[in-house]
């Protein structure tokens, strides 16, 4: 298979029970207010902010006893302790304690994976209802000890004697005593998240008024759509927040052009990513309800959308083939093709603003005749993302992004959309989902009105 | 006997200093030999528009393994009382001596769910003086309403004993009726307790008695140990029950012999359901495994 080819799909069952797939659709979400980091849940662990948004959920779907297929959701920044979070999650709500959970960690597509994985089990007749959901928190992050400390505790418990626990000891330096604590770092490559799209950014010549424009739709599309209580069922206060905090409702391009860039300031080009067109660091939790159509109408429960298909890719952006965060540009084509559509069969476009310059390098590649030909294996550019489309309800560049919990958001946020615009010239309205993730990653979906 | 209205108090009583006043008053009737009556207080004591900190909130939650939502926990609504119903323990009229007091008993009736953005009025009266086997017990009611309304959201009734106070005019209780042996079931959880038990729930609920912080203080006060809170060992029983319990709920619990820091405590949760399988209520009971002793039992019960 070449890079730009598409999987040989549709395994064709030879013998044995042969299953129609059925439908999996979104019934509804239910997430708590994004806080930035420091502020409103300082003190609130991964666990707590998952049952908060959890509780919210079960409370608006009456969900309390019922015993759900299964539940997935992850962290990105996860204490070693939280090895079970979503079933720790779900024995700490009013679900029936018989329910079923997992936890999924693929960086900040975390939350969309869930989705997926689960809605394919629901397809496949599994499972008849589940949750997926993340949550993040940067102001409660796991702080690790060195790796010279750890080894020395270690080396310290397998020891019986006195004298061997002093001689354990003795290789302690006072440098191991510092701890550990998570960074945005690549592992391969020392760069911080931000540095690594600032040298994408600089690549597709993306400008800084580009940026902040994109940044200023991202708050001023977020503000409207809570003043049109877009939001009212699908977030629950949480500790006396009520809406993000990230949110700048009276921001301007003016205010957003003052800013100093901090991302790319030793790239020879000029330095164009700002703290107001890149993504703050969030603390939040999301979920979104899953289910079959059966057990939908069975519970009497909304069917908002249809999860139709997903794709992951992956880019080599160790050695700067590709840019860290443009793995969904590789990803989307091989969706369309497998489903035979192009960007023009859609009514809505979500892709994640993990910083305003991913995703206009991404629109920018999709655009580009060369790169479509020579990466993508196309006849030419893939297409033009209608602006007008794109992330019309705000998106994380304004909400903020706590790592896994922006997939349910968006995926919560697009399946409400969707029901609303109901059908568009005699067929189902179609909504994208692009989200960008560390280690190259990226992973898309196609979501439809039901 | 007429209701003389109650004491309207200017701002939250400060724990430390109601328990050094006790200590102070405490001196002073051993030196003096204050005529200490034979009546309660009539006056109850109230704290309007309490607001509950956050931080606090999370901090007691993660400790005694209650979700972190925005629902206050039965027992933290308790502690956030406790120091209105110290107060009234603390007055001049009160004609027992608060410290070295024993919990016995404590019910609480959660009415409805209350969110920590909601502003409180407590109140806190002393009752039902009353004669005990080994000296004297009284009941401690406390009443928490929204801000809002008249409507009572939160009751607890505490049941303490003045060990070895004997108040003219009160009969003793005829001797209690022999405890029958005790067969430890097989425990669904297993704590396990360790010395800074008391401290770390004193920081959660504010209460810094001196038995519940470390072997010295507690010996100083005549106890070999230090003995955890008993709330703090209600609450846990009450956090395990978990959500089955719903937003309104009845919750008892009998204290019997303290438990010395560290140990270990086994626990049984026994689920009763009603016809249709819907819970109705939850039994526990709480023992040393070593000993083979009960430490609580209590019940958490459907409203």
């Amino acid at each position: 298979m070449s890079e730009t080819g598409r999987e040989e799909s549709f395994v064709q069952p030879t013998q044995g029970i042969q299953r129609q797939l059925r439908k999996a659709v979104v019934v509804g979400g239910n997430r708590i207010p994004f806080a930035r980091t420091g502020g409103a849940y300082t003190k609130s662990s991964n666990q707590d902010m998952l049952t908060a948004a959890l509780d919210g959920l079960i409370a608006r779907f009456g969900l309390q006893d019922e015993r759900i297929g299964e539940v997935a959701a992850g962290a990105v920044l996860k204490h070693s302790r939280d090895f079970n979070l979503t079933r720790e999650a779900v024995l700490g709500s009013p679900l029936a304690a018989e329910t079923p959970a997992y936890d999924v960690q693929q960086a900040c597509a975390t939350g969309l994976e869930t989705v997926l994985g689960l809605a394919n089990k629901i397809k496949l007749g599994q499972i008849d209802s589940a949750i997926a959901g993340g949550v993040d928190s940067a102001s409660d992050a796991p702080i690790a000890v060195s790796e010279g400390l750890r080894e020395v505790l270690l080396d310290l418990n397998r020891v019986k004697t006195l004298p061997q626990r002093l001689k354990v000891l003795s290789k302690l330096r006072p440098k191991d005593l510092a701890p550990d604590a998570p960074n945005t770092g690549e592992p391969r490559t020392g760069l911080s998240m931000g540095e690594h799209q600032a040298l994408t950014t600089a690549q597709w010549k993306i400008t800084r008024e580009a940026q902040d424009e994109l940044a200023y739709n991202s708050h001023r599309n977020l503000a409207a759509a809570y003043d049109a209580g877009f939001f009212d069922d699908l977030i629950t206060p949480y500790r006396g927040l009520t809406r993000d905090s990230n949110l700048r409702p009276d921001t301007s391009l003016e205010k957003l052009a003052t800013l100093k860039p901090v991302f790319g300031k030793s790239l020879g080009s000029e330095a164009t990513m700002t703290a107001g067109n890149s993504t703050p660091l969030t603390d939040g939790a999301s979920t979104v309800l899953l289910a079959s159509e059966e057990w939908a109408d069975a519970h009497d429960l909304p069917k908002l959308a249809a999860v139709i298909d997903g794709e992951a890719a992956a880019v080599d952006f160790v050695h700067g083939k590709d840019g860290l965060l443009m793995a969904p540009v590789f990803a989307v084509p091989r969706l369309l093709a497998r489903n035979g559509l192009t960007l023009d069969d859609f009514d809505f476009f979500e892709i994640h603003e993990a910083f305003a310059g991913t995703v206009l390098s991404t629109l920018a590649a999709w655009e580009n005749d060369e790169f479509g030909r020579s990466r993508l294996g196309l006849e030419g550019a893939l297409g033009v993302v209608d602006r007008s489309k794109l992330n019309v309800n705000g998106s994380s560049l304004a909400a903020g992004h706590p790592f896994a919990a922006t997939g349910g958001r968006i995926v919560a946020s697009l399946a409400k959309m969707l029901h609303a615009r109901g059908h568009v010239d005699g067929r189902p309205a179609r909504g994208l989902v692009s989200i960008c993730a560390a280690g190259g990653q990226g992973v898309v979906a196609i979501l439809e009105s039901h | 006997m007429s209701d003389p209205g109650p004491v309207v108090m200017g701002d939250m009583p400060s724990l430390s200093k109601l328990y050094v006043n006790a200590a102070a008053t405490a001196a002073r009737r051993r030196l003096l030999g204050t005529d200490l009556g034979t009546a309660l207080p009539e006056s109850s004591h109230e704290v309007r528009g309490v607001k509950v900190d956050v931080e606090k909130l999370t901090a007691y939650q993660h400790l005694i393994g209650e979700p972190a939502t925005d629902v206050l926990p039965a027992g933290f609504i308790h502690a956030l009382a406790f120091p209105v119903a110290m107060s009234v323990m603390n007055r001049d009229d009160f004609p027992l001596p608060l410290l070295g007091m024993i919990h016995l008993r404590n019910s609480v009736e959660q009415r409805r769910a209350i969110s920590f953005a909601e502003p409180l009025d407590i109140t806190a009266s002393a009752m039902n003086l009353r004669g005990h086997r080994s000296g004297t017990q009284l009941d401690m009611v406390a009443e928490v309403r929204s801000g809002k309304g008249d409507d009572v959201l939160w009751r607890g009734v505490s049941t303490y004993l003045a060990k070895g106070v004997f108040l003219p005019g009160i009969d003793k209780q005829s001797a209690h009726k022999a405890a029958a042996d005790f067969r430890p079931p097989n425990p669904t959880a297993l704590w396990q307790l360790g010395v800074d038990t008391g401290r770390a729930y004193a920081a959660v609920s504010g209460d810094f008695n001196p038995i519940h912080l470390s072997a010295l203080s507690a010996k100083a006060l005549g106890m070999r140990r230090s003995i955890a809170h008993g709330m703090y060992l209600a609450a846990r029983a009450l956090a395990d029950v978990g959500a089955v319990k719903g937003e309104a709920f009845n919750w008892e619990v009998s204290f019997e012999a303290p438990v010395f820091l560290p140990a270990r405590v086994a626990l049984d949760i026994t689920t009763v359901q009603a016809d249709g399988g819907a819970w109705e209520r939850s039994d526990y009971v709480a023992w040393s495994p070593k000993a083979g002793r009960k430490h609580f039992t209590g019940s958490v019960t459907v409203r």
